[in-house]
């Protein structure tokens, strides 16, 4: 299973590489939407870990994008923003799970 | 004419036009003159008063003193408002207790001593000065209020990230340790400490977690405004925060707008600080102004404020709605990006024109208004 981490943040991308690797997982990071959409395509069996406040392209574009493939990959949005701001981008999305920062291994694991 | 009638006409031309009151008495305490201002100010006319005692116009406490301030003042020669004037309190005919300054000259004339008063209304200044103190309660208030939120949700999000990192590096190092040597670790003081630091990183996680709740509880207060009436509210609280009367303000309000479902706090909160920088950067210009309009487009009500400064410069538009990306050192730096979060929760926005080559900056704030709402009639 690939794993792909969309966070602009290097630090957290980075953090998130190394530990989902530890998983045993495939996974690659990139700082915004648009570097991972010109550089691969998801498959069904793939988890992609979206960052709601990216630049650029927002969060819950890239994930109303990926919904719109034919066979779209697994989902995970990871979020600093405040409760409400979080509700109002995801309003279309009640099925993606969301994980607050921070984030730890346990709540990872548990949507992975 | 002569000189007598002159001089007599001139100063019934005085009296009459007058925008104080004005009222000359004798040394027994009775009125000889009682302008038209008097009249206005006093509700009598002057046929009523003329000829009584001046206490008249007094309320209680004063009344019942008056007669022994004069005769103390001729007897000893004390001073106790001629020449110095003060506040003091008349009494309308209705019995309505008037706040007036008064100052009092004398005039040595044949018949005797006489006093001359002149009276100013101190209504309008009250009124003015109660405007002041009740909108600079309102922006200590709101001051604390945004402070206590800014800083809340700032601290939360700026925290967030490198929390996030710091305790997912240390899971991975734990992670690392355990593979490395199985599941009884070579060097247990290692997995001690990691432990030990994520503990900590743990509590800084649920501290954030415990802001971020506080923050988050005071959930808005949605009803209909008129969003006007705030507007003008937010211009008279800047310009009185931030001493500038120097600025001209230009309104532009659309004829009828509808109401927003909005906290009215929070907006006034953006616009206040969308109008302070318009001030701020306002100021270098020769003669300063900044511009407030508004306009419904169908679906949402938009309020413009644009300035007379510079412009902004493009190397600072991509960070300018970031907290903590100011250059000024007054402030938190946090009142944009805290603007605009707030208009997004309201499912509005804060978005900038940036002007330059000779135009100032642009703020608008849009806020959605229901299509169907009834539009207010003024």
């Amino acid at each position: 299973m690939a794993v792909f981490v969309i966070e602009d943040d290097e630090a957290v991308r980075d953090a998130l590489v190394i530990l989902l690797s530890q998983f045993g997982h495939q996974v690659s990071g990139y700082p915004d939407a648009e570097s991972f959409l010109t550089d691969v395509l998801p498959g069904e069996d793939d988890v992609v870990l979206i960052d709601l406040g990216l630049p650029g392209l927002p969060g819950n574009q890239l994930l109303r994008w990926l919904n719109a493939l034919a066979a779209p990959p697994r989902v995970v949005v990871i979020s600093g923003q405040s409760q409400s701001a979080i509700l109002d981008a995801m309003r279309d999305f009640s099925a993606v799970p969301v994980l607050r920062k921070p984030l730890t291994v346990g709540s990872l694991s548990a949507v992975l | 004419m002569n000189d007598q009638t002159v001089s007599e006409a001139r100063l019934g031309s005085i009296l009459a036009t007058a925008v104080d009151g004005i009222i000359v008495i004798d040394d027994k305490m009775n009125v000889l003159v009682f302008n038209a201002a008097c009249e206005r100010l006093f509700g009598y006319y002057a046929t009523e008063v003329i000829g009584r005692n001046v206490k008249v116009l007094m309320p209680e406490g004063y009344a019942s003193q008056h007669d022994d301030y004069v005769r103390n003042y001729m007897r000893t020669g004390e001073k106790k408002i001629i020449g110095i004037g003060r506040e003091v309190s008349a009494r309308h005919k209705d019995g309505t207790v008037i706040p007036i300054e008064l100052s009092v000259g004398e005039a040595a004339t044949t018949p005797g001593r006489q006093f001359v008063g002149i009276l100013r209304d101190l209504r309008p200044r009250k009124a003015v000065e109660r405007r002041v103190s009740q909108l600079q309660a309102q922006l200590v208030h709101l001051a604390r209020v945004s402070a206590m939120d800014e800083m809340g949700a700032a601290i939360a999000h700026e925290l967030n990230q490198p929390l996030t990192a710091v305790m997912l590096y240390l899971q991975a190092a734990e992670r690392s340790l355990k593979k490395l040597n199985g599941d009884s670790p070579h060097d247990p003081a290692i997995a001690n400490l990691l432990q030990k630091g994520l503990r900590e990183a743990d509590r800084a996680s649920s501290i954030i977690q415990r802001m971020r709740n506080f923050v988050e509880r005071r959930e808005p207060e949605r009803r209909w405004i008129d969003i006007v009436n705030l507007i003008d509210d937010s211009v008279d609280l800047t310009l009185l925060g931030a001493n500038a009367n120097t600025v001209r303000v230009r309104r532009r309000y659309e004829e009828s707008l509808p109401d927003v479902e909005a906290d009215p706090v929070q907006i006034q909160q953006i616009l206040v600080n969308v109008l302070r920088n318009a001030v701020e950067a306002s100021r270098g210009a020769r003669e300063p102004w900044l511009a407030v309009s508004t306009a419904f487009t169908g679906s949402s009500v938009t309020v413009s404020v644009e300035d007379s400064g510079p412009g902004i410069p493009s190397e600072v538009m991509p960070t300018l709605f970031k907290a903590f990306s100011t250059g000024k050192r007054t402030g938190m730096g946090l009142g944009l990006a805290i603007s605009r979060t707030i208009a997004q929760n309201h499912g509005g926005d804060l978005t900038v024109d940036p002007g330059g080559n000779g135009r100032g900056a642009t703020f608008i704030l849009t806020l959605p208004a229901k299509a169907d709402a009834p539009r207010r009639a003024d």
